[in-house]
């Protein structure tokens, strides 16, 4: 089943006095299916990020649409659009964003303290995600007190919680030295595997690798796509590395 | 690098920190401003003569030590904020290629221009607001505006100067130091390394308790006037000490109750803003106290100034049921001879012929005031009692002869008067004021004095004499049946106090038909009495002319300073309180800014974040206000028995003079609160 359907997406910068236009995405279509692991990368510049931001409701764009679990984003109304992103849509980011106030229990449950649920009900959501995560010892600690691999795992569980239809992650591992990176990309195969949709934009070819299918973005278009089919991550890890080769020595689109 | 470039970089860097800056170039004007007017009046040689001015200069080099302490203080605590801001700044200067010493001759130039910045703004603000305060003190003081004076002396221009140059030099100092110790890689590296979760200090949440307690239960308890000066001011320490620790550790005792409390706490409403609290709680719990306690000495000082102000009238009716009392005696090898009523009278009534004052009455007051200590239905004189005794014990007699009583009876309406026949050992017994309470509560049914018992026989609702210390200690009055029983009293106290011992008073008081007439006449009217006095008695005399319009006249000298240096006072505290909350506020946003962001990334919506701040802003806002309410009311009965030492004692008066004072409070708190509030916004988003 499709889940998130994006067409003809485009997003034009204006400057401040209207004298220069930057084309950030040019013309993005794809579609994600439910329960897929999809890689988008890209170099610096090339419109990912904007498109992420669209993604998540951030951002509006120029023209295009973007449809979610049957429902067009641009029809969210400003003032339930908080809580339709709290409601449908997990973030992870790379600089893990979690409150150094609170606890990693208070942070998982902040979204779900937002959306007013019972302190039991909450209680019970924690529970699995901590245990599958395994950051249920952890629960007590203050962010400043754990390594950074566990941040990130407790900004994971944080956005699980609301059982998202997808989970946005935008450079998850662009903090992590290799071993909590492995990690983290271990939790997500395992996350996916469980039936949830995520999308991830990274620069990483090791992370990229362990999605199912890859898209290549450049100069604000989807330039290219591979299917994992029935390739190992080794396997996908060298066709993507192959395909950047191609990028960056200019050929065109095959 | 030339100077002119270091300058240049200086100027720009004040510009670019405006935010910054101008708080605190307004601050050191306001307070040089202050300090300024308070020196200019104490050397202000036209307004001492005009009011007699002994009590101005005081008061005003008292009122600028004050403010001196008080601007070494805040600029300060200012200055480190400042620099605790900008180390970020300089640290990249550092990292980019500047030696320390260009940065710290950089940091120099900014102190010299915000130091002349703020000292000339300061110096006009000074002399501009000179003028207005000086015709205040003309107000308040009941004089005629002493016109024409414009006060610009370079003496009182150049200590100022001197001595706020001296603080930001002060400030420099310290901050090239901090500069020296820098390390810039350090700063580079992220500010954001994460806060331990403060603990509760139990120690101190206990110690707080106990402070405040005692503090309070002194400022409730205290019962007699006397005590309540020497207690003031351990109640007062008692109370500081015990805020500054209840704030730091108490605040975090209750926050993570709060917290523990699940139902309470995972609210989207209480969430953030607890968390918040509690981190932040451990480094501002010291100056929220602060404002607390600045808060409340505002509160006392101009409530307790406004009160005997305008308690003038009062204290002046409490003090003078008459408008004049006069006594003297012949001095004769050290004997002192009352000299008769009757003789003090006539002259009294001749002077007033002559200047054509109309007397209405003229009563004699022959009367013997002895302290003792009441127990028991017993008088002891002090030398009695062994060991120490309670001040509400002490107890002030006024002795009058029976004869007196009756004849100022005659004064009475015929329908309440009442005229006394008294044994040799009976008395007629009279509570005249209980200031110090506990005592008199069950009239005693006889009284021994000097080792006899009385039997009293009547006791009476009104006494026909005032008490000069009514206000102080419990006061009683004593009528006995004649002389010769008057005199075994006062020979048994003289033999107990020796030197010490009462004398007897032989006085008239006087009280005119029309009061303002005399006291125009004034000076001239008792001048001619004393003058009358000594060519009637040409030797040794002692004489005491004590009259309603002189006490006036030097209240209103004591008082009208107090309120001046009270308000004056009150205006730089309010204003030293509004400092600390702006910086307070200003160094949160730029912290809170990051937190606010990531809760909204995670579908905090905009509304909600700002309802956040809000209540978080409003409870650190907020809790030093109601700190100062509390603190007041607390203080309030240990205050109105000090102000009954300053012969005020108007309750009700007392009352309505603090509340209005914590309105205005209040208000002025809440406007400061709004325009904070909306800097922290324009931060945080």
């Amino acid at each position: 089943m499709e889940l998130l359907k994006v067409t003809d997406l485009k997003k034009i910068y204006t400057s401040r006095l209207g004298a220069a236009q930057v084309e950030a995405l040019k013309s993005v279509t794809f579609s994600v299916e439910n329960g897929e692991y999809v890689a988008i990368m890209g170099e610096s510049g090339s419109g990912k990020t904007t498109l992420l931001n669209i993604l998540a409701a951030l951002d509006k764009p120029t023209s295009g649409k973007v449809i979610l679990d049957g429902k067009e984003l641009a029809t969210v109304k400003e003032n339930t659009l908080a809580a339709f992103r709290r409601n449908n849509l997990g973030f992870v980011f790379q600089e893990f964003n979690l409150l150094d106030t609170f606890t990693l229990k208070d942070n998982i449950l902040l979204p779900l303290v937002l959306s007013g649920v019972s302190v039991r009900e909450m209680e019970g959501r924690l529970e699995p995600i901590a245990v599958s995560l395994g950051i249920k010892d952890l629960l007590k600690k203050y962010p400043y007190e754990v390594s950074g691999g566990q941040k990130q795992r407790a900004a994971v569980a944080r956005a699980l919680i609301t059982n998202p239809r997808i989970i946005l992650a935008d450079e998850p591992t662009g903090a992590l030295d290799s071993a909590s990176s492995n990690d983290l990309l271990r939790v997500f195969e395992q996350v996916n595997k469980a039936g949830q949709t995520i999308l991830m934009v990274t620069h990483s070819v090791d992370a990229a690798s362990h999605a199912n299918r890859i898209m290549f973005i450049r100069d604000g278009v989807v330039f290219h796509q591979i299917y994992r089919g029935e390739s190992t991550n080794e396997e996908l890890y060298k066709k993507i590395s192959d395909t950047l080769t191609m990028l960056r020595t200019g050929g065109d689109r095959q | 690098m030339s100077m002119k470039l270091y300058s240049k970089v200086a100027a720009s860097n004040i510009k670019k920190n405006a935010r910054l800056y101008i708080p605190r170039i307004l601050a050191e004007a306001g307070l040089l401003g202050c300090f300024y007017i308070m020196i200019t009046l104490a050397l202000d040689k036209k307004l001492a003569e005009a009011f007699g001015g002994a009590y101005l200069s005081v008061f005003m080099v008292i009122g600028a030590v004050i403010i001196g302490l008080l601007s070494l203080i805040l600029i300060l605590y200012v200055n480190s904020f400042l620099m605790k801001q900008r180390k970020h700044e300089y640290g990249l200067y550092n990292v980019l290629g500047m030696e320390k010493k260009h940065v710290i001759r950089v940091l120099f130039y900014e102190s010299f221009y915000t130091s002349c910045i703020s000292i000339v703004i300061g110096i006009i603000f000074g002399i501009l607001f000179y003028k207005l305060s000086s015709l205040l003190i003309c107000k308040l003081l009941k004089g005629a505006i002493v016109t024409g004076f414009y006060y610009i002396n370079a003496g009182t221009i150049v200590l100022p100067v001197i001595a706020f140059m001296a603080l930001d030099g002060l400030a420099y100092i310290i901050n090239s130091f901090s500069i020296r110790l820098l390390k810039p890689v350090e700063l580079l590296a992220g500010q954001h390394t994460g806060e331990r979760e403060p603990k509760i200090k139990w120690v101190l949440f206990v110690l707080g308790i106990l402070c405040l307690g005692a503090g309070y239960v002194i400022a409730i308890t205290v019962k007699s006037p006397l005590s309540a000066m020497g207690m003031f001011f351990a109640a007062v320490f008692l109370v500081i000490f015990g805020t500054y620790f209840l704030f730091v550790a108490g605040t975090i005792f209750i926050l993570k109750c709060l917290r523990s409390n699940k139902k309470y706490y995972y609210n989207k409403n209480h969430m953030p803003a607890v968390s918040g609290l509690l981190f932040r709680m451990k480094r501002n719990a010291v100056g929220l106290a602060s404002i607390a306690i600045l808060a409340t000495g505002v509160l006392v000082m101009i409530s307790t100034t406004v009160s005997l102000y305008s308690g003038i009238e009062d204290s002046l009716k409490w003090q003078y049921p008459r408008e004049m009392y006069f006594n003297a005696s012949e001095v004769n090898d050290d004997i002192s001879a009352p000299i008769p009523a009757e003789k003090l009278e006539k002259i009294v009534r001749d002077v007033a012929d002559e200047k054509g004052i109309e007397i209405k009455t003229v009563e004699r007051q022959s009367n013997l005031y002895v302290s003792y200590i009441y127990r028991d239905e017993r008088l002891y004189d002090k030398t009695e009692i062994m060991g120490g005794y309670k001040p509400e014990e002490m107890t002030g007699v006024l002795y009058i002869t029976s004869d007196l009583y009756n004849f100022a009876q005659n004064r009475e309406e015929a329908s309440t008067r009442q005229k006394l026949d008294l044994d040799k050992d009976e008395i007629a017994f009279c509570r005249i004021a209980t200031p110090a309470g506990g005592m008199f509560k069950k009239l005693p049914e006889t009284l021994t004095v000097g080792g006899k018992e009385y039997k009293v026989k009547e006791y009476l609702e009104r006494f026909p004499i005032e008490a000069g210390m009514g206000q102080l200690v419990n006061t009683i009055g004593i009528v006995v049946s004649d002389e010769q029983v008057l005199d075994e009293i006062y020979r048994a106290q003289k033999a107990a106090y020796g030197e010490y011992a009462s004398e007897y008073d032989d006085r008239i008081a006087v009280s005119f038909v029309d009061e303002k007439a005399v006291s125009a006449v004034g000076d001239e009217f008792t001048d001619e009495i004393t003058n009358r006095l000594r060519t009637e008695y040409p030797g040794e005399i002692e004489y005491l002319l004590d009259t309603k319009w002189d006490t006036a006249e030097s209240f209103l000298g004591l008082y009208g300073n107090f309120l001046f240096l009270g308000i004056l006072l009150g205006f730089v505290c309010m204003f030293s309180a509004v400092l600390i909350i702006y910086y307070k506020q200003i160094s949160e946003g730029y912290e809170d800014r990051d937190r606010f962001q990531i809760m909204e990334k995670i579908g905090m919506e905009q509304r909600e974040v700002r309802k956040t701040i809000g209540s978080q802003l409003i409870m650190q806002f907020f809790l030093p206000l109601i700190t100062a309410g509390v603190h007041t009311a607390f203080a309030f009965p240990i205050l109105s028995k000090l102000l009954k030492v300053l012969m005020l004692s108007n309750t009700g008066l007392f009352i309505i003079c603090t509340v209005i004072t914590f309105v205005v409070f209040a208000i002025a708190y809440g406007i400061i609160y709004m325009m904070t509030a909306r800097t922290y916004y324009r931060i945080v988003h």
